[in-house]
C-alpha cells in the first residue's frame, strides 16, 4: 500500500518535504518509521530520544489525527493514508 | 455609527469588512497574552485595524536582546515594563482605542480573570504551560483562542473555537522544549499578522478561519502548508464533549 509522508520545520534538514512510501498491508506507524529511517539516516535521531522511543513533543498525524491519541507507534496504517511529521514551534 | 473621521481612516478596509464589521472591531475587546515578538506584532495590527479594547499582559521588562523582533519597543524603553511600554507606543493608533496593560505572569490563579470580558484571546506566549491555561480559560469563557508559535524561520497558527474545533492539546499534546529559541523578527511578524487576520475575520464575521486547520509556515523554504487536524475522543480536555457528539 502507498503512504504519503510529509515533514515540516527542522525535519526538512534530514528528510525530503514529501515522499511516497510503499509498505506491506497491515503495517503500523513503527514499520513506516523503519522504512523512513533507512531512507533518511538522520531522521531517527531527529525523531527518537532512544531506539523506538519517539520524542514526546514530536507530532505524528495520520490523516490529521495525532497518534498520541491512537495506538502510538502501533497505529495501523491504510492505503492512501497521509502521515505528517512535525515538531511544533514553541516560542513567541 | 462610524464617524466621518472613521470613514476616512478606514476607507481602504471598509470595502473588505463593511461598516458593520468596522463597528464590531470598535466594540471588541481582545486579550493579547504576551508582549514579546508575537504579542507586539499582534497588538500593533489589532490597534491599527480599529479594535476598540486591547488588554495586553506580560510580566517582563524590555531587554536589549528583544529589540530584533519586539517591534513596539525602542532603546529608550530598555528596562521598562513591556505591557506599559506597549500601551504607551499604541496610544493614538486608533481613535477609539483603549489599551489596558497588565504587568503579570499568566498563571492558574489569574488566567480566568484576565480572560474575563474579552471576545477572543490571542496567543503571544513563549511557553505551552501558559498556552494550555489560556486555551482552557478561552474554553470556559466560550471565546476563540488564536494560537501561534514560532521557532527560527518556522511558525504555526490555528484558531481554536470551543466545542467546535480540536483543542490545543489535540493538536500539540506535548510541548516542545522551552527556553530562548532562535527567532527572526519577520517570523514573529508573519505569524502575528496571521493570528491578527484570524481575529479580524472572527470579529467582523467574514472569510474562512483556520478552524480545524493548522497552518505551518516555513520561511526558510518559502512554503506554507495547511493541514486538516482532527480532535480526538481520547483527548483529556475536549474528549468528553467529543464523545457526547459522536
Amino acid at each position: 500500500m502507498q503512504i504519503l509522508v510529509k515533514t515540516f520545520a527542522s525535519l526538512r534538514d534530514v528528510a525530503e518535504r514529501e515522499t511516497m512510501v510503499c509498505i506491506e498491508e497491515g503495517a503500523v506507524v513503527g514499520d513506516l518509521m523503519e522504512v523512513l529511517f533507512r531512507r533518511y539516516p538522520g531522521l531517527e535521531e531527529a525523531l527518537f530520544s532512544s531506539p523506538g522511543e519517539l520524542k514526546r513533543f514530536v507530532n505524528i498525524l495520520v490523516n490529521g489525527r495525532n497518534i498520541h491519541f491512537m495506538r502510538g507507534m502501533d497505529t495501523v496504517l491504510h492505503d492512501g493514508d497521509r502521515v505528517v511529521l512535525f515538531p511544533p514551534a514553541g516560542g513567541g | 455609527m462610524l464617524t466621518p473621521a472613521d470613514r476616512e481612516r478606514y476607507r481602504r478596509q471598509l470595502p473588505l469588512i463593511g461598516d458593520e464589521g468596522q463597528e464590531r472591531l470598535r466594540e471588541a475587546a481582545v486579550l493579547v497574552a504576551g508582549a514579546g515578538g508575537l504579542g507586539t506584532s499582534i497588538a500593533l495590527h489589532c490597534a491599527y485595524a480599529g479594535i476598540g479594547r486591547i488588554r495586553i499582559v506580560d510580566q517582563d521588562r524590555v531587554d536589549l536582546s528583544n529589540l530584533n523582533r519586539q517591534i513596539l519597543y525602542r532603546d529608550a524603553d530598555l528596562g521598562k515594563s513591556k505591557a506599559v511600554a506597549a500601551a504607551e507606543r499604541l496610544r493614538g493608533a486608533g481613535p477609539h482605542l483603549r489599551v489596558e496593560p497588565v504587568e503579570a505572569s499568566i498563571d492558574a490563579e489569574n488566567v480566568r480573570e484576565l480572560a474575563e470580558g474579552v471576545d477572543l484571546i490571542l496567543d503571544g506566549m513563549d511557553n505551552f504551560d501558559a498556552r494550555y491555561l489560556l486555551a482552557d480559560a478561552a474554553r470556559e469563557c466560550a471565546v476563540p483562542f488564536i494560537h501561534g508559535a514560532i521557532h527560527g524561520f518556522f511558525g504555526q497558527v490555528t484558531t481554536i473555537i470551543p466545542e467546535t474545533t480540536p483543542c490545543l492539546r489535540c493538536i500539540v499534546p506535548h510541548p516542545p522544549p522551552g527556553g530562548a529559541v532562535p527567532i527572526l523578527g519577520v517570523t514573529a511578524g508573519v505569524i502575528g499578522c496571521m493570528q491578527t487576520a484570524e481575529a479580524i475575520k472572527w470579529l467582523a464575521g467574514t472569510g474562512d478561519l483556520l478552524a480545524g486547520r493548522l497552518l505551518l509556515w516555513d520561511g526558510l523554504r518559502a512554503e506554507t502548508e495547511v493541514l486538516a487536524v482532527e480532535g480526538d475522543a481520547a483527548c483529556p480536555v475536549c474528549g468528553e464533549h467529543r464523545r457526547k457528539c459522536e
